[in-house]
């Protein structure tokens, strides 16, 4: 399967914008790496709390 | 006085001349004018330059100087500002085509506060598009240049702010941050850079680059000139959600050199990438810090290994979230390399962006615990001199996309978590290079950087180092 055809879901949210060949190519390079670095950090976080972060009046109380 | 010496001189000193009136704000303004008329066609550290305006403002801060109505330290004090902030009446295009005719009708709450200090904005300074980049080179109306070589570029994305304060076209300049855009190009031109706690300054009307990361900060020649600059914008604005309550700053007179038994760390596993010569410089400046009195402690701080690939990754995500509309309307008016960039963010997903933030909860925590032994965090700037423009967007040296004991991770962490961060000239290179140490604080320990900064700059000279351009 080639970059284009694996990652077809990521370039859909693209919008539309269409870029040349040689950029395309530049895009999917990195967004291949995207996956690695998501194994990696999923690992690196896997036993930290989900952070959490309301937006709360200030003070702390209404 | 000629202008050259007006223009040599510190703040504390210039605002003393024009507080007494024994220099007109109009000659101190007139003469950084006539300075960057002789500079900027080698340095292209402007997008927009507002002489008439700027002679205007200066005319009216003698006036009112002259009735008694003297504002502090900045007024009629020659400054620059960030083409990211909203300047009213004045072109902001974020080194943008896409608002490359855009005046805006309002201040940026940081541009608000120097006008009411006084302070005469002399112009817009040039930047990588956004704030998206560490070059300086990635700006629609073209690269800066390092004052100490045109060949060799200012850093980035504040390098026109970094490039004006270091070729003396003004004592201090103003930016923002998100990876390091503050520190690095300070770094590169020989100058200080100061980005404080998040939160500290408010960002309100000014472009955003990455909304957990994007901090304001700012450039001088010296730390005092530092606090001086940043007394007058830090404060709470409640228009900017990340903004703190906080204290009225007194940062320049509370700035304190006395450093003895301060613990500096230093994390010496993170050294790998960094070239000899920096490396000897740093190890020069430790021991400038421990002869000031402060203790240095070799620790380390593995979690710090994933920090520039988790600060890449959330600002790659946020930009993406930032630029949707415009990139839709706008994406081949864009800098190719930002557009593409941009792209890359667009595709992260939610979850995928959400496992970043708690990544980089892991990084926040382990480094909370490491501040519980250290007060300061001591690295070079840099791993390196600032790079040949020839040297491309590879030049830095970066690697933002692994786990690694890679420089890059010195860089990132400070404003990913939103720590005080301050850049310091500490040598010259063979190839009459500056070369800088960052101090990097806990939380809002934002004085404890400055004086430590200042320690270091009452032991040495070289942030009186100026460029040859």
């Amino acid at each position: 399967m080639d970059l284009k055809e694996k990652h077809a879901h990521r370039l859909a949210m693209l919008q539309g914008v269409e870029f040349s060949p040689a950029d395309i190519d530049e895009i999917l390079a990195e967004v291949d790496d995207i996956e690695r670095v998501v194994a990696e950090l999923e690992e690196f976080c896997k036993n930290t709390p989900w952070f959490s972060q309301q937006t709360q009046p200030e003070g702390g109380k209404v | 006085m000629a202008d050259g010496d007006v223009l040599a001189m510190n703040l504390t000193d210039l605002s003393w001349l024009i507080a007494s009136k024994k220099v007109s704000a109009s000659e101190v303004v007139s003469a950084a004018l006539a300075r960057l008329d002789q500079f900027e066609p080698q340095l292209n550290a402007f997008i927009t330059v507002d002489r008439d305006g700027a002679l205007a403002q200066a005319k009216r801060a003698d006036e009112e100087i002259t009735r008694g109505a003297y504002r502090g330290p900045l007024h009629g004090v020659p400054v620059s500002i960030k083409d990211l902030f909203e300047t009213a009446g004045m072109r902001t295009t974020g080194g943008s085509k896409i608002f490359a005719d855009w005046i805006p009708e309002h201040d940026s709450a940081l541009a608000e506060k120097l006008k009411a200090a006084g302070a005469i904005n002399l112009g817009k300074t040039n930047l990588d598009e956004f704030g998206h980049g560490g070059t300086s080179t990635l700006s629609h109306f073209g690269p800066v240049h390092n004052p100490w070589n045109v060949e060799r570029i200012a850093g980035g994305s504040s390098g026109g702010s970094a490039a004006a304060v270091a070729a003396g076209i003004g004592p201090l300049s103003y930016g923002t941050e998100t990876g390091s855009s503050v520190r690095r190009p300070a770094s590169y031109c020989g100058v200080v850079g100061f980005k404080p706690t998040f939160g500290i300054i408010s960002r309100t009307g000014s472009f955003r680059g990455a909304w957990s990361q994007d901090h304001a900060g700012l450039f001088a020649r010296s730390v005092k000139d530092i606090c001086l600059g940043l007394d007058v914008v830090a404060g709470f604005d409640r228009r900017d959600p990340a903004s703190v309550p906080q204290e009225t700053p007194q940062y320049a007179a509370r700035l304190d050199s006395n450093i003895k038994g301060l613990k500096i760390g230093v994390l010496r596993n993170f050294l790998e990438s960094v070239t000899p010569n920096v490396k000897t410089a740093f190890e020069a400046a430790l021991k400038v810090f421990a002869s000031a009195g402060a203790e240095l402690v070799d620790f380390d701080v593995p979690e710090l290994r994933y920090a520039a690939m988790t600060s890449n990754f959330t600002s790659s995500a946020e930009s993406g979230g930032i630029n949707r509309i415009w990139f839709r309307q706008h994406a081949h008016d864009y800098v190719p390399h930002v557009a593409r960039g941009i792209a890359v963010g667009l595709t992260i997903s939610a979850s995928e962006y959400l496992t970043a933030q708690r990544a980089r909860q892991r990084i926040r925590e382990a480094v909370r615990a490491a501040y519980d032994k250290v007060a300061i965090i001591a690295t070079p700037t840099t791993s390196r001199i600032a790079p040949l423009l020839s040297e491309g967007l590879k030049g830095n040296g970066d690697d933002a996309r692994h786990v690694s004991t890679n420089h890059s991770n010195m860089l990132r962490f400070p404003s990913m978590l939103g720590l005080p961060g301050c850049s310091l000239p500490i040598g010259i290179s063979p190839e009459n290079m500056p070369m800088g140490v960052q101090l990097v604080g806990k939380w809002f320990t934002d004085q404890t950087v400055l004086n430590a900064a200042a320690a270091y700059q009452n032991e040495t000279d070289w942030h009186t180092k100026r460029p040859k351009i």
